[in-house]
This record gives structure tokens, sequence and C-alpha cells, in this order.
């Protein structure tokens, strides 16, 4: 008990729950955009990877940390392009392919770092007066890598883009009724490439946040199955934003909750309970709420008549 | 809303001839459409004409090939033969998108309105233009008010009625302008008052903005009611073509279901040779009232059943009927009057809400794995592809689908049995197919419905219900098929047929009873048919 | 009602390309020369990425070989290698014929080698004798089976009880199979080493003792575990159960036609969950052999065990097209590429290019079908537009 009560009043415990948080809210809000569409993504892991070790690139070759966001993105986007293309362009088995991706990058990404060797530097810190000298979170939310700053204009920018876009409108459609939203002129699998590409691209962000602004290097076990969290935070959101972005948040608590207690001194508390944590929430939330929290009824499930 | 051009002209109205119909602007026409699935044509050279300010009506039973008609017409069906003229253009209409911009709009008989999300965004969907949800909810408002279709644009569509589901199909048909409509039966779900109100909306829309539409029916009241024109279809072709207020129900009913009583059926009623005896004991038992007390004789009794689909809707409503030993009783019925819940509920698929099927006086588990099979009750489904059969598959395999255990010695299949066992079938019941190994699919429609009768016969049934058993097969298959059932029922098995074709009915049935909205409401012996009467019970017309 | 007479139609075309569709009219060499394009592809792609980074292909293909097959005592281990990606692939075949989608095998295998390791340790004593020793090893094994079993069951349970998609559910038990080991990996009640059997590490399982690992024989200088021969053995059980016996028709049958099986008497909650039992239980199996098999660590359970193995089997059922005969060669080649990669050190190039070969590879063989699939879409489109 006097753990948690240390680290509920602890400023550092926030900053570091939102650095968790933040990388996962970059691929979560982007796996949502795709899993709407019906895509169950499994490749946003490599697509961080990707992204992270694209920006670590970047970084290594301008030696400007805008321009290493930029190529992190960019980097994250390629990746999508293979898993858009053969899984909603080819009939090819959206796992299959998800899995694939994982490994190939994994591979690609260790193979070129041996050879490039690039190095980073943590990006400059970005305060907002005033806002960041609020009490316990303040320093949490305003205080940070200027990367960070990037997903609170991206979160709202992917509900506005869901929510209140005909693109939006259409992607939902493809991911509940694909026949439908066919048989409405729209081009259920162009949509859901589209999405894809949207989910690489905030995962490569998510990846240079990683790199930039986390930790401020690079290795290839630096995303260790955070993409995988990032969609259990989708599915723990029941596939709404504002969900997901609580999963993220809550979820990225955990982490660095599980990170901190040893720190502070408590050894006792059981570490891998949390890091199983995120997952364990998530399917008991599935389980006890199967009829509310409804998966996009054609999740997962390829649509072939669009294919040509 | 934009009006065409020919609204400008004088409005059209019921009372003018023939004639002049016909001198209105062609919108859609249709040369020589020709679509095969296999070896069976849905489409043979069918022509038609869709002309400005006409309701055109499209009559025939289901397989008549109506639905495949109008799927090429919005791009879901890519013809094999033949072409689409639009307005005088040769046209090539790719996908649903390509038919909105041509001018030709679909209302669908399974709703293609997606139900997560709500009506507004359910019509808007599709369209090219920015997003305005303010800008559709008022068009909403406006067309509810024009064509008297009232709907709230904020509701989840999941949560409304069917009823209101399809007026958002309409509505946003509708929004498009088209100068073209087809709707595809309608009012199958709707209730008297709401098919009422459609009507007198589409009638506005025809005369007041010169649009062609399609009425995909068969339902006679309403073709007769709200046509100006109907071409009827009978097995993929076109078989009448006639102005609405030269015809009449009986007629009507006459074209659809083919000759009132072919030759082939005149020939069964004079020798009669499968089904006066069975006939006396029904007949005996049908004087007591309904519901009957158990009787031995009945083979196959379902008593009041009631079911109801996933979304909650009525398949099957109270529905009784009794098939005794050695009878074949015909099911007749307009399509989508519960004869697929019926074949689903014989077929373990359909769980019931009351109600209970008992074969030989024991009562059946419904929806239970196996349980019907197990009952010796056989079917041969409406579906084939759906229920029958595995097409990835072998035919062997397929002929061993229910009781594998057969051909099997401690749960292992014996391969050489199972093929011994396989050619022997395939002999007996002249399967056309490279031998027992073939895969199912390489076999055609008929070939595939006899794989199924044979396994189905193979089990010694106590009850064999034939679920459209004809549908899609040419001639020989035919015969084939009906010798087939008339022989079961001579070695006693108690016969469903369930079929929309009343000339089969009619050609294999010692009895027949009508099915509507998923319940019994009327029936006659085979000879005493009134062909008029049957047709108009089953159009709904009357009792 | 129109004089205007029917165009021509093209008799030959739509029986044509239906048949096509179905690859029956395709010619085999077509098939075969697409294969062959896109693995030469992949290979080639791989090539070009060592040459660019200023390596030789030529000897990464080398030493890939000379690693997987070639030198001496090298096929051995792509064997003890190959043994437990088989497994995996074999409990796979069996779920995805079913119909189901079980994408959890590294947590199943992960938490059979658990339980194999408690099996293992606690029955099997350091002077147990050789025949309780195999009696301990068919124990561990049995276990391994029961524990990779008993993950995918709470899987299956969730699908078939409270409608959890199970692609869901097996996807996200990963991380908790992990770090449950993990959590047992630090308790001594449960799998930690007593502290002085633990040498520096932190956390790992005390070692099998001798009499209660599996055998290693030796063929022609190449020496693996003969849970090789069990491996192939199930696949071929496996093969044969799914094609001849009645039970595998009727999981087959599920699996094409839940309907059609519905009303043959295949209960889908029944059925499913045998498939999620048979598909757990092999890829734990394949933990209890990669323990007790000695070709992935010393015997002895640490984090992380599972190295991938079970996407790996993943991979080769999905690559071999839920065929088990496949399978067998399809994990030799995966594994060929593991243990080849162990000689490119001296290459001088880094060894995780295998994992870009192995991922290439894969993709080559997913594009062939899906191609083909799309092709003949397409010349069925085409038709029809040239008819105009």
């Amino acid at each position: 008990m006097g753990a948690l009560l240390d680290i509920i009043g602890n400023e550092v415990t926030y900053s570091s729950a939102m650095r968790f948080a933040v990388l996962l809210l970059f691929a979560a809000s982007g796996e949502w955009v795709a899993e709407r569409a019906g895509t169950l993504n499994i490749s946003v892991e490599g697509m961080v990877l990707a992204g992270a070790f694209g920006s670590a690139v970047g970084y290594d070759l301008t030696g400007s940390t805008v321009a290493a966001v930029f190529v992190g993105s960019v980097a994250g986007f390629l990746v999508s392009t293979i898993q858009a293309n053969l899984s909603h362009r080819l009939p090819a088995d959206q796992f299959v392919v998800g899995l694939t991706i994982n490994i190939l990058v994994l591979g690609l990404v260790g193979f070129l770092d041996n050879v490039l060797e690039p190095t980073v530097v943590r990006a400059s810190q970005l305060t907002i007066p005033v806002l960041a000298s609020f009490p316990v979170i303040g320093p949490a939310l305003f205080d940070q890598p200027w990367p960070l700053f990037l997903v609170y204009p991206l979160v709202p920018a992917m509900w506005w883009l869901v929510y209140r876009t005909r693109w939006g409108l259409e992607v939902r459609a493809s991911g509940e009724d694909p026949n439908s939203a066919d048989v409405s002129g729209i081009h259920v699998n162009k949509r859901r490439r589209q999405t894809i590409y949207v989910a690489g691209i905030t995962s490569g962000l998510g990846g240079a946040y990683l790199v930039l602004g986390a930790v401020g290097s690079f290795a290839d076990s630096i995303v260790g199955g955070r993409g995988f969290i990032a969609i259990a935070a989708v599915i723990f959101g029941g596939w709404t934003l504002r969900g997901s972005v609580a999963g993220c948040l809550l979820f990225g608590a955990v982490v660095s909750f599980r990170l901190s207690l040893p720190d502070q001194g408590y050894d006792g508390i059981n570490t891998e309970f949390l890091s199983a944590l995120p997952y364990i929430v998530t399917i008991v939330g599935m389980a006890l709420f199967a009829h509310r929290i409804r998966p996009p009824a054609a999740l997962a499930k390829p649509f072939l008549r669009g294919l040509n | 809303m934009a009006i065409s051009e020919s609204a400008s002209r004088e409005p059209q109205t019921s009372q003018q001839t023939s004639q002049q119909w016909l001198e209105n602007e062609p919108a859609v026409e249709v040369v020589g459409i020709t679509k095969r699935y296999g070896q069976v044509a849905a489409c043979d050279s069918v022509d038609l004409v869709l002309r400005r300010g006409q309701i055109h009506g499209v009559l025939g039973e289901n397989g008549a090939g109506k639905s495949t008609l109008m799927k090429v017409l919005i791009g879901l069906v890519v013809p094999d033969a033949g072409q689409v003229i639009i307005d005088g253009r040769p046209s090539v209409i790719t996908d649903p998108i390509d038919a909105a911009a041509k001018g030709i709009g679909m209302v669908h008989q399974h709703f293609s309105v997606v139900n997560a999300l709500t009506v507004w965004e359910n019509v808007a969907l599709g369209d090219q233009d920015r997003l305005n949800p303010q800008a559709v909810r008022n068009e909403i408002g406006d067309l509810s008010r024009h064509y008297g279709l009232d709907i709230e644009p904020n509701a989840i569509v999941g949560t409304l009625t069917a009823g209101l589901r399809q007026r958002v199909e309409i509505i946003k048909c509708l929004r498009r302008s088209p100068r073209t409509v087809i709707l595809d039966e309608p009012t199958s779900v709707l209730t008297p008052g709401e098919s009422e109100a459609l009507f007198e909306g589409l009638r506005r829309a025809v005369e007041d903005e010169g649009m062609a539409i399609a009425l995909v029916s068969h339902k006679l009241d309403e073709i007769l009611g709200a046509t100006d024109l109907v071409t009827i279809m009978r097995r993929g072709q076109v078989v009448a073509n006639l102005p609405t207020s030269q015809s009449d129900a009986p007629g009507l009913a006459r074209a659809m279901v083919g000759r009132p009583v072919s030759l082939r059926s005149e020939r069964m009623l004079a020798d009669r040779p499968l089904a006066d005896r069975p006939t006396q004991a029904e007949r005996a038992g049908s004087k007591s009232g309904l519901p009957k007390p158990v009787q031995k004789t009945a083979s196959l009794e379902i008593r009041s059943v009631y079911a109801q689909g996933d979304d909650g809707r009525s398949l099957l409503n109270g529905l009784s009927l009794a098939v005794n030993r050695g009878e074949i009783v015909g099911l007749a019925g307009v399509e989508g009057n519960g004869q697929r819940p019926l074949g689903d509920l014989l077929s373990s698929l359909l769980p019931v809400s009351q109600g209970e099927v008992r074969v030989d006086g024991h009562p059946i588990v419904c929806g239970k794995a196996g349980a019907m099979a197990r009952a010796r009750i056989s079917v041969i489904p409406e579906d084939r592809h759906d229920s029958g059969c595995v097409l990835e598959m072998s035919v062997a395999e397929n002929l061993f689908l229910a009781d594998p255990t057969l051909v099997s010695r401690r749960g292992v299949v014996d391969r050489r049995k199972m093929m011994d066992r396989a050619q022997g079938l395939i002999d007996r019941f002249a399967i056309s197919c490279e031998g027992p190994t073939a895969p199912m699919w390489s076999l055609s429609g008929g070939n595939q419905q006899r794989v199924i009768l044979a396994r189905e016969m193979a089990h010694a049934p106590r009850v064999l219900v034939a679920a459209q058993p004809t549908r899609g097969l040419d001639v020989g298959a035919i015969e084939y098929m009906s010798s087939q059932l008339r022989q079961a029922a001579e070695e006693g098995v108690a016969v469903l047929l369930i079929s929309t074709e009343l000339e089969e009915i009619l050609d294999l049935a010692s009895r027949l009873i009508v099915l509507s909205e998923g319940r019994i409401v009327g029936g006659m012996d085979r000879d005493q048919v009134d062909i008029e009467q049957l047709g108009l019970m089953m159009g709904g017309a009357g009792t | 009602m129109t004089d205007v007479v029917a165009s021509d139609p093209i008799d030959a075309l739509p029986k044509e390309v239906s048949a096509a569709a179905r690859g029956r009219h395709l010619v085999f060499g077509e098939i075969v020369s697409l294969y062959a394009l896109s693995i030469a592809g992949a290979l080639l792609l791989s090539g070009l990425l060592v040459y660019l980074t200023g390596g030789s292909a030529r000897a990464v293909l080398g030493a890939l070989l000379d690693g997987s097959i070639l030198r001496p005592g090298r096929w051995g281990l792509t064997l003890g290698s190959a043994a437990p990606m088989l497994l995996v692939a074999l409990g796979t075949i069996i779920n995805s014929r079913a119909g189901l989608v079980n994408i959890g095998q590294e947590g199943q295998l992960l938490l059979g080698a658990a339980f194999a390791t408690y099996v293992g340790v606690r029955l099997g004593g350091e002077n147990i004798g050789q025949v309780a020793g195999f009696g301990v090893l068919v124990a561990l094994l049995l276990a391994g089976g029961a524990g990779g079993a008993m993950w995918a069951a709470v899987a299956g349970a969730l699908r078939f009880k409270r409608g959890v998609p199970e692609v869901l559910s097996t996807l996200l038990m990963v991380t908790i199979a992990s770090n449950a080991v993990g959590y047992g990996l630090k308790k001594d009640w449960l799998l930690l080493a007593p502290a002085g059997d633990r040498s520096n590490r932190n956390q790992v399982s005390e070692q099998l003792a001798e009499t209660v690992r599996v055998k290693r024989v030796t063929v022609f200088g190449n020496e693996f575990p003969i849970t090789v021969f069990l491996a192939i053995g199930l696949a071929v059980v496996v093969a044969f159960a799914l094609a001849r016996t009645v039970p595998g028709f009727r999981l087959r049958m599920l699996g094409q036609n839940a309907k059609t099986a519905q009303r043959a008497g295949v209960d889908s909650a029944r059925y499913g969950m045998a498939a999620m039992l048979l598909s757990g239980g092999f890829a734990g199996l394949a933990g209890a052999v990669m323990l007790a098999g000695g070709d992935f660590g010393n015997y002895q359970l640490v984090p992380g065990f599972s190295v991938s193995i079970g996407w790996t089997g993943l991979l080769v059922a999905l690559v071999a097209r839920e065929k088990a005969s496949a399978a067998i060669l399809v994990s030799f080649l995966f594994a060929g590429l593991r243990t080849g990669s162990g000689f490119l050190a001296a290459t001088g190039v880094e060894r995780k290019i295998t994992g870009v070969v192995q991922a290439l590879l894969v993709l080559a063989l997913l594009i062939p079908p899906a191609f083909l699939y799309i092709r003949e879409r397409r010349r069925a489109l085409n038709a029809s537009k040239e008819r105009i």
C-alpha cells in the first residue's frame, strides 16, 4: 500500500507512464483505424520497429530530429504497403502476411543495424509554459521531448477522420458490412489498404517517438512486443477511440508501474503479473462483455469480390 | 431532387393505352442477356425494356431469373452474353458505383444497409462529395415528406424494424435521383399499410419525375395494383410481356407457374399409381381438425412450431403439418414464406422456440447436430452448396457424409469399401462423374443433386424432405428426380416435397398444402385441385 | 417486345473461366514457373541486400548450405530443430482444417515446455534409473502436451461459451504465457532451480537428469534426438487421421461446410474444442521435445525458451497449405535457415539476414496462388468488356 501511495503522489510516475502510454497511443490510433475497416493488423509490431529504426537512421544521416521523425513515419508506411497490398490487393491471408512482416522487419532491422550502426540522441525537451507547472500531471503532459506532442493532434485527427469524414464513414462501413458497402459503391479493399497505410504512418511515428523521445538510442529489441499491447488496447477499448486511448493510458501506467517499482525499493511486487495484466484485462473484458464489446462485424474477414 | 426532362411532359396516367406506353422513351434496354451457372442458364437470351414514366412489373417464381437479370443491371453479375443499352448507348456496367453513375439504382431484397451505422450515414454512404451530415439529414426529411416515407435520420439502422430498414434503402436510392430504379421484392417484409405507402410514393416518382421503375415481385396483387406493364419470366426466359390492364390474377398465376396442367401431369392424373391409398388415410385424419392427435400413420408430424431468426424476425409462425407413410405431400407457396426455415428445421439447423417435431410419434430435439438425421429424416436441401454437400470433398466422401461409419471399421474409413459402395451408388443413381474420387465441384448441378439423393436414400429414410429438388436442373435430371421421389413413396417413405414450382407439385404430390408467412394456410387433394385458387392462395390474394 | 437480335453468345467462355478459376485447366508448368520465379525473386532480393551491404551473397548461400546440411553433423542439427516446428505445424493443420484460427502456438509451446520442466525435474531426480527415467520422460512429454492443450482450451472455451474470437484470445495469451513462465522461473517452488544449481543466472530451471533426456542417435555422423522420428511419425498419423479416419473426416467437414456438418451430426463446439485441444497439445508437445531433446539450450528452461519456434511452426503450416506431408519438407527448410545461420559469422554477414531470407521466402510462397486467383477474376471481367 505504501508503494502505491508513494507512486501515486510522484510526478515522475506520471511522466514515465505517459512516456509508455504515448508509444501505445501512436500505434493504437492507427491500428484502431485499420481494425475499424476490418483488418486485424498484427504487423503493427513490425511497423513500429521499422519506424524506430528508420528514425534512427534518419537522425544518423541528417542530424535533425525533425527529419528523423519524418523518415520514421515513411519507414512505417513502407512496411504497411507490404501488408496492405498482399492481404487486400492479392488475397493472401492477413495473419500470415502480418507474422511474416514482423519476422522480416526484425531480421532486416537487426541486419541493417549491424551494418549501419546509427547513433541517435534524444530529441529536445519541449516545455509548455504555465501548463507544465500544473501539479502532479503537468510535467507528464507538457514537459516532454518534442515528438511526444505530435500525439495530441494525432488522436483527435484520427477521431475526426473516422467519424466526421466521408472516408471514415466508408471505412466503418467496410469493417462492419463489406457486402453492403460494396453494393453502395465503396471500394472496400481500397479503403482497407488506406487504413493500413494510416496504421503504418502512425506506428512509424510511434517508433520514432520511442527512439527520439523515450529512449534516446536504438536497439533491435526496442519495441519488444509493445505493438501487440497496442492491439490489446484497441480490443480493450471495444473498438472505440475513447476506449482505446483509455486502454493505452492504463497499459502505459501498468508498464511504467512495473518498471519503477524496483527503483523505488519495492521488490516484492509480481512484475510478470503486471506485464501480463494488459492482456489479462483485455481477455477478461472480452469474455465478460462479449455482448457489448463487439468487434467490427467483418474484422479479419477478407472481402474478395472487390479484388481485381 | 433533380427532375429529369420527361417530367415536363404530360403526366402519364394509367388510363393510357398500351400503344401509348410503348412510345415512352426507353431508359434501359436489355438485349439477349444470358448468364449461366455451370450448365444452368439463370438467364437465357432475355430481352427487357424499361421505359420512362412506367412501373414495369417483372413477375416470376424464384429461380426464374429475375434477380440475376437485375444484378446484371447494377453490375453485380457479369453476363456471359448480351448487352445493356442505357439511354440508347450500349454500356458495360462494371459495378454498383458505375450503375449509379449511369442512373440506375436498386433497392435490394436482402438489405444492403449497414446495421451499425445511423440512418443518415447509410443514406450518405456511397456519395462522392464532402460529408455534410446536416444537409443529408435535411434531404432525408424532404424525401420523407415528398414520398410519404417517414424516418428518423439519427436512428441506428440495426435497431429499426425490417420495414423501416427498407425505407432507409429506398430513400438512399431515391436521393441519388436515379433515372431507373429497380425494386427487388420490396414488399416481402412490409405490412400491407407500409406496402401501400410505398406504392403511392413510387407512383409519384414515376409521374412527377418520369423515372423508370422495375418492380420485381411474385405477388400477383401488387403487380396488378401497382404496375403499368408486366413481364413474366420462367426458367430464365421471358414467357409473356403485356400491359397490366389487360391481365388478371388467374391469367398471371397461370403464366407464372406454367401451363395450368402439363401433359405429364395429365397422364399422372389419369393413372395415379401412387397416391390413392395414403390419401384416403390422410383425408380421414384431416376431417378431425387441427391440431391432430398423434396418428400411427403419420411418419412426420410438425406441431405448431414457432422459430425466430438471429435478427429476431419470425421465420416459422405456428406451422403444423403431417406426412403419412407412402404419400407425397406437396408444400406449395411463394418463396420466402418459410420454405427455407422449414428445410433448416428438418436438417437440425434451426432451433424452435415453441412446438415440436415428431417422427413416428417420437419427439425429436430441434437444432441439435445430427438429431434429425438420426431420426431418419433425409433432406435434399434447397441450396445444395449451403448445407447439402461439401464441394471440396470427393464424390465418395460426399456420399457418406451423414454416416461414415457405414464404410469404416473401428473409426478408420475402409477406402476400398467406400470406393466400392460409392461406385455402386454412382451406378445405381447414374451419377455422371470421373469416378468416386472426383471432387464434388467438378460435377454438374444435376449430378451433385444425384449424389445428395443417393446419400439420403441410402440411409433407409422414414421421411424424405425434398426442397426445390429440381431447381436448376435440366429436363432429364428433373424426370429422374421425380421418378426417384415416386419410388421412395411407393417404398413407404413419407415424402414432403417443398417446391415453388406448382407444376412439379401437381406432377408428384397426392396432397397439396400451401405455405404462407411461416404457416400452412390451406390445402387440397390433388384430384380436387383448382389451379387458379391455388395461384391466388400462393399470391396471398385469398384462401 | 423488341426485335433486336441477341448478340453472339461466346459459348466456350463461361465454362472455361469457371473451370480455370478452379485451377483445373491451368497449365502445370505455368504454376511451377510462377513459384520458381517468385522464389528466385526472394533469393535475389536477399542476395542484393547482402551485396549492397558489402557482403558476398555467394558466401552467404554457401554458409547457409554448409551450416544446415553439408558440413558433418549439421543436418542432424537441422533435423533436431525441425522436429518442434513440425509438431507445431501439425497442430496448426488440425485447427485450420476445422476452420479455427489459432495463432497463439508460441505461448502454448512455452507453457508446454514449462509443464514438462516441472514434471521432468520433480519426478526425475539425479539418481533416477534408466527405466524410471524413461517413464519420467514419457510423463514430461505428456505433461507438455497437456500444458499446451490447457492454454488453447482457455481460448476454445472463450470461443464456444462466450463468443470471443479465438484469433484474438490466442494471440493475446502468448504474452500471458511468457510472463507466467517468467514468474515460474522466479519461484523455487515452481520452476526455479535451487540456488546452488543456478551458476550466475537468476532465472533458470534445474537441468533434466541424464536419464530423463531424449535419447540421441547418430546416423552417418549426424546426431539428433529420436523425437525427430516421433515428429515424423505423428505427421504420418495426423495425415492419416485427417484423411482416413471418421473423426478426421468429420473435422474436415466442419471446416469446409459447417452447416452440412451440423446436419450430419458434427457438433461444432465439441469438434471445435477437440481441434483446439489437439492444436495446443501439439504445440505443448513441441515445447517438451525442445526441452528434452537437447537442440535448444541445455535441457533447462530459461525465459524466452521458445525462441519463436511457435511462430515459425505456424508459418510452416500455412506455407505448407495445411498438408502434413508438405509440412515435413517446409519445416526442414525453415530449420535449415536456422541452423545455417550459425555459420554466417564466418562470412562477416550478420546472422539476422536469415530472418529476412525466411520472411521473403514465405512471401514468395504466398504470392503465386494469390496472383493466380486474381488473374482468373480479371480475365473473366475483361472478357465481358470485350463483348461490347
